[in-house]
């Protein structure tokens, strides 16, 4: 069944039948999860079954430059990624509110408020919370702010996988998913008091 | 546990005593953070292990921080990829 013997495959050509195969035993364990990361990023179900589409006819197209012993689902989570922001973000319906650069150069420049940054949110009330008010605080955040902890928190990505899917330094990733968090919290925090959870 | 670390902050704060504000919270959080994710240096986990039985914002932070990320990995519905789009791309890439 393996067909490393005649050809010798050190460098990364693929047979047609490696290909099938690779695509099958890599790629395709990883469809829901890469629905699921599409749905989030576009928040429609058309947009997201076009990007799966699109991304799983990309990997396969261009499968020679997978490495294989590699993970598979930071390289296709990298491909929808990329996708993603060049072909649907600009005709995305959510509102052009602010400019990502714009909201991080903000929060970079308060770094200095962060220290007495705390959001009133406790442990309890986040119990309380069901799924959909979770998903629904989620989605609330600027795009580049959601993905970061879908690819942490939902995926269970490291932060030097979460570096090579988004293109940026390790220290980045870091700092973002701080600030994340934090307007996650925000938004919990009205989620709870809305609930009437909070006290 | 072990009084070998050497840092004087530790050993002012080894007479056990509750902290109730943090001065550097801020650093904490990132630590804590670094923690729950797994991702943390060895030096952010002597200073977790050594400080976070102590500090009662921290404490709380932990706990909160612990609790966000649990409800996002459990409580968000993950939804199946639809057959429909399964069939199409098998039916591209086999075309």
């Amino acid at each position: 069944m393996l067909v490393a013997m005649s050809e010798t495959l050190t460098t990364n050509e693929y047979t047609d039948d490696l290909r099938y195969e690779v695509f099958n035993r890599e790629f395709m364990p990883h469809i829901d999860s890469m629905y699921n990361f599409a749905f989030r990023l576009t928040m429609d179900e058309d947009d997201a079954n076009d990007l799966v589409q699109d991304t799983y006819l990309k990997a396969f197209r261009f499968i020679s430059s997978f490495e294989q012993g590699t993970n598979a689902k930071a390289w296709l989570f990298r491909i929808l990624k990329n996708s993603f922001i060049n072909d649907y973000r600009k005709k995305s319906k959510e509102p052009s509110k602010v400019d990502y650069q714009e909201v991080e150069t903000t929060y970079n420049s308060e770094e200095a408020s962060d220290t007495t940054y705390t959001v009133d949110l406790r442990a309890d009330a986040v119990q309380e919370l069901i799924g959909d008010e979770v998903a629904n605080a989620l989605n609330a955040l600027p795009v580049d702010f959601r993905t970061v902890i879908i690819l942490c928190d939902i995926e269970g990505f490291t932060y030097e996988e979460m570096a090579k899917i988004l293109d940026i330094p390790i220290g980045t990733v870091r700092s973002r998913l701080h600030r994340a968090r934090n307007l996650l919290k925000e938004k919990l925090r009205s989620y709870a008091s809305s609930m009437g959870y909070d006290s | 546990m072990n009084a070998s670390s050497t840092t004087p902050s530790v050993t002012e704060v080894a007479q056990k005593q509750m902290k109730h504000t943090c001065e550097h919270h801020a650093e904490c959080m990132k630590i804590i953070q670094a923690i729950l994710d797994d991702e943390a240096s060895e030096a952010e986990k002597d200073h977790f292990r050594e400080n976070m039985d102590k500090c009662i914002p921290c404490i709380e932070s932990y706990r909160l921080e612990k609790c966000i990320k649990d409800s996002l990995n459990n409580k968000i519905v993950k939804k199946p990829c639809p057959d429909s789009i399964l069939n199409t791309i098998i039916s591209k890439i086999n075309s």
